[in-house]
């Protein structure tokens, strides 16, 4: 690849870990507030537990992969300095990656013990557990919170790199780890629905259709929040665009004629942004409206989270390359 | 033997808890009036690089590439030439580079594990190879690129005004063997050093000063022009770092 100082396992990282911490953030509020899901909202959380600490554990293990020390370990055979990220928590300091390092630790800590008090099928509402599980989800939204954001604070803290270091960035960085982590939740949904344990209660009359309004809910909230990502990446080039010297100059390698134009407005906005919000909005649109029942296929329903998944990863890629390949001006 | 002491007591320290304990550890057990002889006796080194003296011999690469072993392909010190102009009216200039050890150093700010810090003693920046994991943020935050992994350890490595010789009194190698001259290394904090003397009385300049770091490396008559001044309609310059990396970034 080019020569880059942060290339795959780092993008792939950044992507992973929004992922996750999207994710645990959904489940979190879904299972504290209800947020209208009724009797389905349990099942929602309960796949957004279980999916939440695999892709940042994953991810985690991609970063050391580019950590120096590890790649001269393996080169060198030599053992010592196979664990030397174990430094990253010996100590604690102001800077993002330190602070985004202990919190993410916790993060994927916190999430493992709420994924397990779900880990039962035969997990209820009301079950022992539900002290635990309901204590974990607190904890769990600003955590998951700070580990998206993190992200992209770590990238912005680096004047050096004019394309990262800017506020806006973070803010798309925590809008795209949620909408990755509903179309997430979305997938495995459309993937194992079948077999769900909500369906199996079936007592009351609403919850035969409850697995399509609670796809309904997320789908809709998805659409939400990739119009506000949208938006955020509007404001996102318009006021590096707006600046004069090298903020102007680093964005314009996305610009029409810059380097990583095709890579962003194809992979990015058209693939992993435009056409799954007009794909939702006409199966949401009808419902919201007219009230008619919101039947989106399921094969539609799990193409456009797939979309929505690589067009997450695209954001990081083109970022994490985009940010590498421009600098200040001028020496 | 006061600043050999001072590394290991840090290292240890840092360890266990951390910079910031460390440092008020520090500022508790010294009273105030001894810490303000200790700060004014503190020296801050910083070079001055002629570049009209400059003949881009690379002599000063090559003695750095001696001193520490740099492996193939990464560089502690380099030598940049640039050419300008449309003939017949041309010039051709050189810009000796190296780690300006920043009054306000970006690197020391991302480090995650402290393994990057600004000496007290004498402002200079090093990397601490026991502590460093290799992540690169340090890498990606310096706006000069003057930070390597070496290959060998997997740590990051980068000039450090050559620690091991002016601790013992001794000018940093490129300095020792700069045949032009161009090269001058000594304490600001001594008005009577040809440095400080230099930096009052000499127009000098630093690299890339909008990026706020306040370099220690100033240079005398610099060409800060760069390729991205081809923007500029009918300028013609051409920079060739003599880097694997060809572009400046
Ligand atoms: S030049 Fe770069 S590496 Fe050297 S002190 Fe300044 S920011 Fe740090
Ligand atoms: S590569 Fe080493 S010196 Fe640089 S920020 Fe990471 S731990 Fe610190």
């Amino acid at each position: 690849m080019l020569d880059l100082n942060w290339g795959l396992p780092v993008i792939g990282y950044l992507f992973l870990a929004g992922v996750g911490a999207g994710a645990f953030t959904v489940s979190s509020s879904v299972l504290l507030r209800g947020g209208g899901f009724s009797s389905d909202h349990f099942s929602v959380a309960r796949y957004g537990a279980l999916l939440a600490p695999i892709p940042m554990m994953v991810g985690t293990g991609l970063i050391i992969l580019e950590l120096g020390t590890f790649q001269a370990a393996i080169a060198n055979g030599d053992i010592g300095l196979f664990f030397r990220w174990i430094n990253l928590f010996l100590t604690i300091n102001m800077s993002p990656m330190s602070i985004g390092s202990w919190v993410l630790g916790l993060c994927i800590l916190v999430s493992l013990i709420y994924a397990y008090t779900f880990l039962s099928k035969e997990s209820a509402p009301d079950d022992d557990k539900k002290g635990l599980r309901q204590a974990l989800a607190w904890v769990g939204i600003p955590l998951g919170i700070s580990v998206a954001i993190y992200t992209g604070v770590m990238l912005g803290a680096t004047p050096a790199r004019p394309f990262w270091n800017s506020p806006v960035l973070a803010l798309l960085f925590l809008i795209s780890a949620l909408s990755t982590g509903v179309a997430g939740i979305l997938l495995l949904r459309a993937l194992f629905g079948g077999h769900n344990p909500s369906q199996k209660m079936g007592t009351q009359s609403e919850s035969a259709n409850a697995p399509n309004r609670a796809t309904y809910l997320l789908a809709s909230s998805d659409s939400l929040l990739i119009g506000a990502e949208i938006l955020t990446v509007f404001l996102f080039i318009m006021f590096a665009h707006l600046t004069i010297g090298n903020p102007a100059q680093a964005v314009s390698i996305i610009l029409p004629g810059g380097e990583l134009a095709t890579l962003f407005w194809v992979g990015v906005v058209a693939v992993g942004l435009v056409i799954p919000v007009l794909i939702e909005l006409r199966y949401v649109i009808p419902t919201l409206l007219y009230r008619q029942p919101y039947a989106m296929p399921r094969g539609v329903e799990m193409a456009v989270c797939v979309v929505i998944l690589i067009g997450g990863f695209m954001l990081r890629y083109v970022v994490v390359v985009a940010g590498q390949l421009t600098g200040p001006m001028g020496i | 033997m006061e600043v050999t002491q001072k590394t290991i007591s840090r290292r240890s320290l840092i360890g266990n808890i951390g910079k910031g304990a460390t440092l008020a550890v520090a500022a508790t057990a010294l009273p105030s009036p001894v810490k303000a002889a200790v700060d004014q006796k503190s020296v801050h080194y910083a070079m001055v690089i002629d570049a009209r003296k400059c003949t881009g011999c690379h002599a000063c690469s090559v003695a750095c590439k001696a001193e520490f072993e740099v492996p193939l392909g990464v560089h502690r010190s380099w030598v940049e030439y640039v050419e300008k102009g449309t003939y017949p009216n041309v010039s051709r200039s050189f810009l000796p580079r190296l780690c300006n050890q920043c009054s306000e150093p970006d690197c020391v700010s991302v480090c995650p594990t402290g393994a990057t810090y600004k000496r007290e003693e004498d402002g200079i920046v090093v990397v601490d190879s026991d502590l460093c994991i290799g992540c690169k943020y340090c890498m990606q935050a310096c706006p000069y690129d003057v930070r390597f992994i070496n290959p060998n350890t997997g740590t990051v490595e980068k000039c450090d005004f050559c620690l091991h010789r002016v601790t013992q009194g001794l000018e940093p190698s490129c300095v020792n063997t700069c045949q032009g001259r161009a090269r001058i290394f000594g304490d600001l904090n001594d008005p009577t050093s040809e440095v400080a003397k230099l930096v009052a009385t000499e127009p000098v300049t630093v690299l890339r000063q909008e990026m706020g770091t306040k370099p220690n490396v100033f240079y005398i008559g610099a060409d800060h022009s760069d390729e991205s001044d081809l923007r500029v309609p009918g300028q013609y310059v051409r920079v060739d770092t003599h880097r694997p990396i060809q572009e400046r970034r």
